[in-house]
């Protein structure tokens, strides 16, 4: 047991032992996958695919990927100059540092769906209170780990930004902006991906789009559409994360 | 032109200061090498010219006028002035050889010139005759990462250089770098130097390169400035009594 320390038995233990009493708590047990049959019974129900809606369902995807693109996309120019705000090395002071954070902290421990709820009272159905409880989450999420990768960029070049006589906020931008760039377009793509599936979950409370489709179809029992509303969804999820990893590569 | 006046450092959570009660003064012409053991306290001291690294106590002057007594926009002129090369080049990455050079002018812009790249002709050609200066044969529109050492230390002196600097710095500024190229890197800095009649301030470990090119060494050891003198008088008694323990 040359690569563990006795502390490290005490850790692994730990987590075997919340791992078990979660598992009571959620009554995980794999012997309740006996009723199998059932699931494959179900799943036979949406096959063949009731193709005749399609361009209608597509039209909704469409209105499902503006969601998240807008969500994601504003979200992220608004949390870009906060994340710098909420980082210990360019907060500028310890005040403004907590503040932030503590802003950050609240807007991602509310879920999309509350601050859709919330929404509805004063913008009614539709997409666009969908747009704006994405946006508000994903400042919370995208301002900390921004903030984060501020913390762990190469201070060399905000030294020299300073050496050269910019005002701290140029220096910070420039010196950062470019050696953090290529993982905040990652973490774009990525929450652009989960407002995809975000936006289907606001689709309940009526926020229109692919979501607000599959949410009828189920409870209307038309199964053969639902599975055109999950194709639908996973071809818009693989198409994101297509497009996220090639430009990515290309800005790399 | 620039005097130490009894500066210390001392680096919160330490005991022992970076830099003791160090009195000293450069004048225009001078080319210094500083020289000492790591953590001797080279870089404290090359920092604290700039005011990049404040004083515990004493005063760093400019021109008979304390840097902590200037206004911020006193101090944000000299750093203009303060032409200053790093160990690790401290270059923008994912930016091309050309944008690196003109960042060197951010202290002489206006915020939002500087924000959306709004340099004239003549900035942008004294860009391009920094890269000549400095003998780079890239194109102007390569990224910097994808530079050899010695060709990425050219460009943050052509940064340096387009300041139109009066005080020239250099934290280690070959210590990365082959002992050719290093050689070089010195070269340019020597020319530069006197093209510009600037005071060229130094850190190297390279004894050798030291006694070649400056017009002066400074040696620190432990914090303490033990040796000002011309390279001649850095004998190998002098080099045995910073260097050993």
């Amino acid at each position: 047991m040359v690569w563990f320390k006795r502390r490290q038995f005490f850790v692994f233990l730990f987590i075997a032992v919340l791992a078990a009493y979660s598992m009571r708590l959620t009554e995980f047990d794999f012997s309740k996958f006996r009723d199998f049959e059932n699931m494959a019974d179900f799943l036979s129900k949406w096959f063949p695919m009731n193709t005749e809606s399609l361009p209608y369902l597509f039209t909704e995807s469409l209105l499902t990927i503006s969601i998240a693109f807008l969500g994601s996309l504003f979200g992220l120019i608004i949390a870009l100059p906060l994340s710098f705000l909420a980082a210990r090395n360019t907060s500028g002071h310890r005040i403004i540092y907590a503040i932030t954070r503590f802003y950050l902290s609240f807007l991602r421990s509310v879920p999309e769906f509350v601050f859709g709820l919330i929404l509805l009272t004063t913008l009614g159905l539709g997409p666009f209170p969908a747009v704006i409880a994405i946006v508000l989450h994903n400042i919370g999420v995208l301002g900390k780990l921004i903030s984060e990768l501020i913390e762990a960029a190469d201070n060399g070049p905000i030294e020299a930004m300073s050496a050269v006589g910019a005002k701290s906020w140029i220096g910070n931008l420039f010196a950062i902006i470019p050696q953090i760039w290529p993982n905040v377009l990652s973490q774009f793509f990525y929450r652009f991906e989960v407002a995809i599936r975000t936006s289907l979950i606001l689709g309940l409370i009526g926020g229109g789009g692919i979501g607000q489709q599959l949410f009828i179809h189920f409870k209307t029992f038309q199964y053969q559409l639902v599975s055109v509303d999950v194709l639908l969804i996973m071809l818009m999820v693989i198409l994101v994360d297509y497009i996220g990893g090639k430009i990515r590569e290309k800005v790399i | 032109m620039i005097k130490f006046e009894n500066v210390s450092v001392l680096y919160p959570g330490t005991e022992e200061p970076a830099i003791k009660n160090v009195s000293i003064g450069f004048e225009q012409g001078e080319f210094v090498c500083v020289l000492g053991r790591s953590g001797a306290g080279k870089s404290t001291f090359i920092r604290c010219i700039n005011g990049l690294q404040p004083v515990s106590e004493g005063n760093v002057k400019w021109d008979g006028k304390s840097l902590s007594e200037m206004t911020p926009k006193e101090n944000l002129e000299i750093r203009r002035k303060t032409g200053m090369i790093f160990q690790h080049f401290n270059l923008i990455p994912r930016m091309s050889v050309v944008q690196n050079i003109l960042t060197g002018l951010f202290g002489y812009k206006k915020s939002y010139e500087n924000l959306l790249g709004l340099f004239n002709p003549n900035e942008r050609k004294s860009a391009l005759e920094a890269i000549k200066q400095v003998e780079l044969t890239v194109e102007p529109t390569r990224r910097v990462e994808n530079l050899s050492g010695g060709q990425k230390q050219r460009v943050a002196i052509a940064r340096a250089l387009i300041q139109n600097p009066k005080v020239f710095l250099g934290d280690e500024p070959v210590a990365s770098l082959d002992p050719g190229t290093a050689e070089r890197i010195f070269t340019l800095l020597k020319e530069t130097h006197i093209e510009r009649n600037l005071v060229s301030i130094i850190n190297v470990h390279d004894v050798v390169l030291a006694k070649k090119y400056a017009t002066r060494i400074i040696a620190f050891k432990k914090g303490n400035l033990v040796f000002d003198d011309t390279p001649d008088k850095f004998d190998e008694k002098v080099y045995s009594e910073i260097y050993n323990h």
